[in-house]
């Protein structure tokens, strides 16, 4: 047996964005054995929202699990918070959400392409995807008032309605934006030195993504088709706003980038379909109920299946909330990925993960 | 959400018997803080229409040592080192320190802390 080394990575690393430690077992530079921990940043977020705040309060809380994608928090909340008020929201308001979670999803997808790119040493593509990325942010503060962390979806539905000029302004940003990706599509699917980077690098199978319940991109990524915007069309009504479901089979670094450029499509067509036809309704529903009985929501955020479980007991508080992110059920199979590739690879697969630790540990 | 009543002596017979990863995906696992008990679940969702979500639920005292389904969900470690953290409960086979530190003062998320 060759001579093993173990190599930390991690909790700060330059090629980790996020607090994640890994510790890669390593023969003559192949990694054989990797262990995480994700212990650095739990800031006990359900504590205090089943404490500290009100049942309405909480959706501004959990707005601040996750800075990427805070829209997928506050709206799953929401919705499950809904659930336990028994109330339907007005279908503006529904396709409203739709729309601020697909501009985050172009944001989440570029900003993960743009690690990827600059983790695979090719940091020209990192400025040029990140310049380009600028645009989503733009028009998700001229939406919603805030780049991040924006407190869109409340209980019953969304604090903000879109005005006309706004409307007008993502479809002639994103059109504008549509020759940028062609140009960034191209780099990703066919650059030499990338792909030399990526091609069957990190790679799971289909077999592994189901045995280890592997979600979003990652799974997709992998041929295992499952999105949640495919399976909950009774809260929000992602195939009449266009959703189609975008898989690849490699399940390597060059797949989930892949999957990535291919979802930056479906997502433009999913926003230009709701502006398109957006309902004239209130957008919001007024409620003096309080919370009663259990309820859980899933909802398909950048990085896959967001699930929340809430427990009301008819008063302003919670008795239970439970937050499960995408990243969290990904652990498993990040650490199995990893296993056979070179050391020197590393730092591109951890980027293609996608991870988010402010999510996972909470 | 269809839920499933069990006991911590069939958990997991019961969900051996349900679980097939062709059609079901392991979510996560949680606990209720119901005073004097905590109520254990294990979510689980389906591929295939009508992708609803099926839960299993126990009932178990604060001290008692909860089965693991890792045999059975192979993914299923994460979940049970978190609950072991946040609600200070024992799991077979699962340590102290994956979510929280191992020298936090554990089970933030139970009633009394």
């Amino acid at each position: 047996m060759a001579q093993q080394y173990e190599i930390p990575v991690g909790a700060q690393h330059i090629s980790l964005l996020e607090p994640l430690h890994f510790k890669f077992t390593t023969e003559n530079e192949k990694i054989v054995h990797t262990d995480a921990n994700v212990y650095y940043v739990h800031r006990g977020i359900e504590k205090a929202c089943c404490t500290k705040f009100k049942f309405r309060q909480v959706s501004f809380v959990v707005g601040r699990v996750c800075g990427l994608c805070s829209i997928s928090h506050t709206t799953a909340y929401s919705q499950v918070a809904e659930k336990l008020l028994k109330i339907e929201i007005p279908k503006r308001a529904k396709y409203l959400r739709m729309l601020v979670i697909e501009l985050d999803r172009i944001h989440s997808h570029l900003l993960c392409l743009s690690h990827v790119a600059e983790n695979s040493g090719f940091e020209a593509l990192f400025m040029k995807t990140m310049q380009y990325r600028e645009f989503s942010m733009e028009l998700l503060e001229a939406i919603c008032g805030n780049r991040i962390q924006y407190d869109f979806s409340i209980v019953g539905g969304v604090a903000r309605d879109l005005k006309p000029e706004v409307a007008n302004q993502v479809l002639r940003r994103l059109d504008h934006f549509m020759p940028q990706l062609e140009e960034l599509a191209d780099i990703f699917r066919n650059n030499w030195t990338l792909s030399l980077k990526n091609k069957g690098v990190g790679a799971i199978s289909r077999e592994t993504a189901l045995r280890l319940n592997v979600v979003g991109p990652f799974a997709r990524a992998a041929g295992l088709a499952v999105d949640v915007r495919n399976e909950t069309e009774d809260l929000l009504p992602w195939k009449e706003a266009g959703f189609e479901m975008v898989t690849e089979t490699s399940g390597d670094v060059y797949a989930r980038n892949m999957v990535r450029i291919r979802e930056l499509y479906v997502s433009i067509s999913i926003i230009r379909n709701i502006i398109n036809g957006l309902p004239e309704t209130p957008i919001v529903t007024e409620t003096k109920a309080f919370p009663d009985g259990e309820a859980v929501v899933r909802l398909e955020a950048p990085r896959g299946e967001l699930f929340y479980y809430a427990k009301g007991n008819k008063t302003q508080v919670l008795e239970r909330l439970k937050i499960k992110a995408p990243t969290f059920s990904n652990v498993a199979a990040m650490v199995e990925a990893f296993r056979g590739n070179e050391y020197g690879s590393a730092p591109a697969i951890i980027a293609s993960y996608d991870p988010c630790l402010s999510c996972t540990a909470r | 959400m269809n839920k499933i009543a069990t006991s911590l002596d069939t958990v997991q017979e019961d969900i051996g018997r349900f679980y097939d990863p062709e059609q079901h995906h392991f979510m996560v696992m949680n606990a209720v803080d119901l005073g004097q008990q905590l109520e254990i679940q294990w979510f689980f969702s389906h591929y295939a229409p009508p992708y609803d979500t099926t839960t299993f639920f126990a009932l178990a005292s604060p001290d008692a040592t909860i089965p693991s389904i890792r045999s059975i969900v192979a993914s299923a470690w994460v979940a049970e080192a978190e609950l072991v953290d946040l609600m200070d409960i024992r799991i077979e086979g699962s340590e102290k320190g994956f979510v929280l530190e191992p020298d936090f003062d554990s089970g933030p998320l139970r009633k009394n802390k």
